[in-house]
């Protein structure tokens, strides 16, 4: 595990960033708001050239910058995703990322893939495939990994253990890091009872290396993960749950949907750096 | 389980067999198996909306969502990347039943990949003023053109290129197309950052067509004229070298 990059310790001290969208570019490219950091999409930079690349280099001179990939379906039983990994290492080679990030999920099969985060089954099956997985993605990229748990609409009926267990056993076996998205936690609490804050205790402390937080939709049938609003403040509370346990982690702001104006992004951004105590770029 | 969980993604009919794996009772997971179908749905119908959005002007937005909901049944996302997504789609749209009364969407369904994928090519590197000695000392004619990597040809019974011009943001001129204006040749390239589609007279578009597969000038100009004798190579390819079109030559 000794050719594994560990993210800096200056990581510690991100403080809060924002996900880059390309609606905001200019803004970044011709104003340089002051935030803590960015991150991007991984396979919206897949392109061999073109602008979204060249956007990227330039504010990775200005930013430090996440790759967080949406694609990769680690869990998937089938299929093989070596291309996707072999463009996510040419672009994190180009792009030394503060962190790599993927998603606790699955979505390849039938020969087709879902372009999804679908849920898992917390099994000790599912564990080791996960397991051997991350650690295959974190030798081919020679980094470690941050995976994140997901929203889930379902609940497996063979899950021996809960959510926090199983992403608790995944970085220990893994060796990654975890990225805790605080709203999925909020979201799946609501949409099927799994209390966030006993999922946050099943976590070691160490293990976690960046948060998430995002708005999220709520419907008729259940809480949808949209990243479309502002934080709902609920989430935010169990932010602050998460920040005694887990301490200052650099903490990014998504929204996907509806893109808002910058200032509201960099507002919700500013809200997180106050929780976390103002210590950062305060 | 993951075999039966994507098959009632793929199928609602098949909803109810998957239903065993969750709690709660069968017809509450049946419910939440919908939100991820239309999530899975919504999630393609974004991507192809993306990649294609003059199909997205022409036939609304509404219509689109159809067709890309149908697209997806047809020919489903096999890349973790939904920007490679929708290749397959003017060739959809050509046999769709309901969009036989636009005949021109095919060719503007493959302008617009054309476009999608020339968004993401690799940069051209700039034309060295250092090349031009190398040049100047050579048999012009033995020359061969190198194109830049955005670079692609299309032929087509419709005006495309106008129809590309007046679904610009940003357009103002008049909104007519002249669907009789006959067959058109374009040229679908990237100069820096922004895609832009051109159309070619005949000899021109003969001539890329010949370099792309890698003629010489004299192979290429010969092909070229017999196409359009009046064909004005000095002034097209000065424009070429301007636009970044011909980026390079190479000897031999």
């Amino acid at each position: 595990m000794s050719t594994i990059r560990i993210p800096p310790p200056q990581a510690q001290r991100l403080g809060a960033g924002v996900g880059l969208r390309a609606a905001h570019y200019h803004h970044f490219l011709e104003m340089r708001p002051k935030t803590g950091w960015l991150e991007v999409h991984s396979e919206n930079y897949f392109g061999e050239g073109g602008r979204d690349l060249h956007v990227l280099r330039r504010v990775r001179a200005d930013y430090p910058v996440s790759l967080h990939g949406v694609g990769l379906a680690l869990g998937s039983v089938e299929g093989d995703a070596a291309e996707h990994v072999s463009r996510l290492r040419q672009l994190a080679d180009a792009i030394e990322p503060v962190f790599v990030s993927e998603h606790l999920c699955w979505g390849r099969a039938l020969g087709r893939h879902f372009n999804d985060l679908l849920p898992l089954p917390y099994t000790e099956e599912a564990l080791a495939l996960m397991v051997a997985r991350v650690q295959q993605l974190q030798e081919s990229l020679r980094r470690r990994v941050l995976v994140e748990n997901v929203s889930a609409y379902l609940e497996f009926r063979a899950s021996a253990m809960s959510e926090g267990e199983f992403l608790g056993e995944l970085a220990r076996r893994a060796g990654c890091g975890v990225l805790l998205d605080v709203n999925n936690l909020y979201v799946n609490q609501r949409n099927h009872g799994s209390d966030a804050l006993a999922a946050m205790d099943a976590i070691p402390p160490e293990a976690v290396a960046e948060i998430h937080l995002a708005g999220h939709l709520v419907s008729e049938q259940c809480l949808i993960d949209t990243h479309g609003d502002r934080v709902a403040e609920p989430v935010w509370a169990l932010y602050d749950a998460a920040l005694e346990r887990f301490g200052p982690v650099p903490t990014l702001i998504e929204w996907d949907t509806d893109i808002p104006p910058i200032e509201t992004l960099l507002a919700e951004a500013r809200r997180a750096e106050a929780a976390m105590g103002g210590l950062v770029h305060a | 389980m993951q075999e039966k969980f994507a098959a009632a993604l793929a199928d609602a009919s098949l909803a109810p067999g998957a239903a065993k794996f969750f709690r709660g009772a069968p017809e509450e997971a049946i419910a939440r198996l919908a939100v991820y179908r239309g999530n899975v749905v919504a999630n393609a119908q974004e991507a192809l909306a993306n990649a294609y959005p003059i199909v997205v002007k022409i036939v609304g937005e509404e219509f689109f969502n159809g067709l890309a909901r149908e697209h997806l049944r047809r020919h489903p996302s096999t890349s973790g990347d939904l920007n490679a997504y929708g290749e397959c789609f003017a060739g959809f749209v050509a046999a769709f039943p309901h969009t036989q009364d636009l005949p021109y969407l095919p060719d503007v369904a493959r302008m617009e990949w054309l476009a999608h994928r020339a968004h993401y090519a690799r940069d051209a590197e700039p034309f060295g003023a250092s090349r031009l000695a190398v040049i100047r000392e050579t048999r012009w004619n033995d020359l061969r053109p190198v194109l830049a990597p955005s670079c692609t040809l299309l032929e087509s019974h419709w005006p495309v290129a106008r129809i590309w011009e007046v679904h610009q943001d940003g357009y103002a001129g008049e909104l007519s197309v002249d669907f009789e204006s006959g067959p058109e040749r374009i040229l679908v390239h990237r100069p820096r950052f922004r895609v832009q589609v051109a159309p070619l007279s005949a000899g021109a578009h003969r001539f890329l067509q010949r370099a792309a597969a890698g003629s010489s000038i004299a192979a290429a100009l010969e092909a070229a004229f017999a196409e359009e004798p009046g064909f004005e190579f000095p002034a097209a390819l000065r424009a070429w070298i301007e636009a970044a079109v011909v980026i390079d030559f190479e000897l031999g």
